[in-house]
């Protein structure tokens, strides 16, 4: 019974990554990361409730108020006050890359057979999943280039990472957590601030046109 | 007694809450440069300390100071206070001209010191997610130098510095999630199980796949943050963008604690995996980085940007030096990272007062000879591009020498080779671009002269002193410090 609400947990967060790579709307893609991070912790809260470590109840509260909650508000209010809301076409077109995508899946999943839990169970899935979304975050990253996008992409990379450690490990030391967690929203909060500033010096949050500094 | 690591770290952090307070301009220079200098003498105690017997950790051993992070400390240390002495005097050039707003002041008194806090906290870190945090930490702080001055040019700096930063750091962070998965069971529980001696005792342990990924992410992700190529590109950015005092500390100190990262997780590595791993994956990234830098530093067309490259060519002569596998260049590479940390401020400094000068630091507006309008900073620069090309007789030349050495009766004798001839274009081309700006006449009647002509001032006093520093300690180490970095090696390569 855990192990098939982690496996569809793990899926879900899978499927929102590929439905981001697919989006051009800049608010659901805000609101696909929001429901990426709801699995996050439902599959955190998971864990903690059938192995009994209830530190790990806390990093479930702590990544649905950050990343369902406080940094999804945080960048649609951005995007709100600058009034750009669709990303531009991307370089490589929806098609091709969402099949690069079920590449890098395969990959992810071919990596994931080396660890110690081996090739099969629920940790062999969460690990397939966490290293698919981490391909696929830097895919985005390099492939769109609206700053949202981008703030997006690196905020599913983290997701990743995380998957991994409540995945794998019996969850990172709570202190650390918390410090990650402090780290993480001050970033989004740093980058927050860059884009409207970009957007009022250059009328556009288009990164690729941030070229000047060459050589 | 509150513990003396608590209080190095606690000195930084309330200098730097001190700095956001609005006060008289002279009582603030006082807060600052006295809680540095404070701070400089009690990591000076702390490596006397540890010099002279043990040194007791703290929270638990998530602070513990072994060789290594003695001499990163006190490197950090004498670098947080340079920068501030001279950032002092900077500001002041600055307020001359009216272009410091109250902003810049705030952010430049607190955040100077905030950095100094990070950087102490990098390298006295045991825990992999303390250190960690501190990394980003420095970052995150990094950031407000890039915009400071509020150019369009800072903007896209920024942007791809946190952008890089961040996604290196993530990396790091899942590189630090899949070491800690590698030790499951043979760590323990709590904060504790993420301490890097704990990894060490466990080493023959863990898990050698799970290892094997997780070191390739931290390297990368910490190499990101050193600016090992080809993770490189924000630095010269960067570089250009920031004000000079904080670039220095961005080279020296960001630069030194990520080494310090780099080389616990190398060490983790070879106690598990045997010594061939992670020290080809640095001699790579090194032996790339130098290489990458020659054409750069041949076509460069600033003055901040071509140190930076020079930055990027000496943290790849420490990775190559440790790469080698040698404990002879193992000594070369923390003595080179001893040397640098004394030789690049000087470069970065006198740079800085040119730049400050012309009012920008753009060959192009600089133009040459510049010799006749700014002596004393023209001359200084001209010093450390010999010091950080690997003149003799000054201390990186003899750093250079060591890991060549080393690496000429070693295994690698090819990646040497390479290695030696980039040196020696690097020179040429360092060379060149050092002439194009100093010597010659200037272009004309109207570059004779600069709008604001140098002064004795604060900045130039503490270039100045700088370089007598370099100049001295390419001739004569004291003990203690050669100690430390003695120390530094028996850590980085195992019997002490």
């Amino acid at each position: 019974m855990t192990g098939d609400i982690l496996i569809l947990c793990a899926a879900g967060m899978l499927v929102t990554a590929y439905l981001l790579v697919g989006q051009k709307a800049l608010f659901t893609a805000i609101r696909l990361f929001g429901v990426q991070s709801l699995f996050l912790g439902l599959v955190a809260a998971t864990i903690a409730v059938a192995s009994g470590r209830h530190a790990l109840l806390v990093t479930a509260a702590l990544t649905v108020a950050l990343k369902t909650v406080l940094i999804p508000w945080f960048l649609m209010r951005t995007i709100d006050r600058i009034g750009i809301h669709r990303e531009i076409e991307p370089v490589l077109n929806v098609p091709v890359s969402l099949l690069v995508c079920v590449g890098l899946t395969v990959v992810g999943y071919r990596v994931s057979t080396g660890f110690p839990e081996g090739a099969s169970g629920v940790s062999h899935h969460l690990i397939g999943v966490a290293l698919s979304m981490l391909f696929i975050g830097l895919f985005v990253m390099v492939t769109r280039k609206k700053a949202i996008t981008q703030i997006l992409a690196l905020l599913t990379v983290e997701n990743a990472v995380f998957l991994v450690a409540v995945g794998v490990t019996s969850g990172m030391p709570l202190v650390v957590e918390l410090g990650i967690s402090f780290d993480v929203i001050l970033a989004v909060l740093i980058l927050g601030v860059l884009v409207h500033r970009i957007v009022d010096r250059f009328e556009s949050m288009d990164v690729s046109r941030l070229s000047k500094l060459k050589g | 007694m509150v513990n003396l690591l608590i209080a190095t770290l606690l000195l930084p952090l309330l200098t730097a809450a001190a700095g956001v307070v609005d006060l008289p301009r002279k009582v603030k220079d006082a807060l600052m440069l006295g809680g540095l200098a404070a701070t400089f003498a009690l990591c000076l105690a702390v490596a006397r300390r540890f010099l002279s017997g043990a040194m007791p950790g703290a929270l638990g051993e998530a602070l513990r100071v072994d060789g290594l992070s003695a001499l990163v400390l006190v490197l950090s240390g004498f670098v947080g206070l340079l920068a501030a002495t001279y950032g002092a005097g900077y500001l002041h050039r600055n307020e001359a001209r009216g272009l410091v707003t109250p902003r810049m002041r705030r952010e430049f008194y607190g955040l100077l010191p905030g950095y100094v806090f990070a950087m102490l906290l990098v390298a006295m870190s045991n825990n992999l997610g303390v250190m960690w945090i501190a990394v980003e930490l420095t970052t995150l702080v990094s950031v407000f130098f890039v915009t400071f001055h509020d150019r369009d040019t800072s903007l896209e700096a920024a942007w791809k510095f946190l952008v890089l930063g961040s996604l290196g750091l993530g990396f790091a962070l899942l590189g630090t999630v899949l070491l800690f998965a590698a030790g499951q069971g043979h760590l323990g529980e709590g904060m504790p199980a993420l301490n890097w001696t704990r990894f060490m005792q466990a080493a023959p342990a863990l898990h050698p796949f799970t290892l094997r990924l997780g070191v390739v992410f931290a390297l990368i992700g910490y190499g990101t943050k050193a600016g090992l190529a080809p993770m490189h590109t924000w630095k010269p950015d960067a570089y250009r963008e920031a004000p000079s005092p904080a670039v220095v500390l961005m080279a020296v100190g960001m630069l030194n604690g990520a080494l310090y990262c780099i080389l616990r997780i190398h060490l983790i590595s070879r106690a598990a995996l045997g010594p061939g791993f992670s020290s080809g994956l640095l001699l790579l990234l090194g032996l790339l980085s130098v290489l990458i830098a020659v054409p750069f530093i041949v076509i460069q067309w600033n003055l901040k940007r071509l140190l930076a490259y020079s930055s990027i060519e000496h943290v790849g002569i420490m990775a190559v030096g440790v790469g080698l596998g040698a404990e002879a260049a193992v000594f070369g590479a923390l003595l080179h990272m001893t040397y640098h940390s004394i030789a690049k401020p000087l470069g970065l400094l006198s740079a800085g007062t040119l730049a400050q000068l012309h009012s920008s630091s753009d060959f192009s507006r600089i133009g040459s000879g510049s010799f006749t309008r700014a002596p004393i900073a023209s001359a200084l620069f001209v010093l450390a591009a010999l010091m950080l090309t690997g003149c003799p007789p000054f201390g990186l030349f003899f750093s250079e020498m060591m890991i060549l050495r080393a690496g000429l009766i070693g295994p690698h004798v090819t990646a040497t080779a390479i290695f030696l001839a980039a040196l020696v274009v690097l020179f040429c081309g360092f060379a060149l671009q050092v002439g194009r700006i100093v010597l010659g006449p200037p272009r004309d009647r109207a570059e004779r002269r600069v709008p604001f002509p140098e002064r004795l001032d604060l900045g130039t006093a503490t270039t100045i002193g700088a370089a007598v520093l370099a100049v001295v300690s390419g001739l004569y180490l004291p003990a203690p410090l050669l100690s430390l970095i003695r120390a530094a090696t028996g850590v980085v390569w195992g019997a002490p």
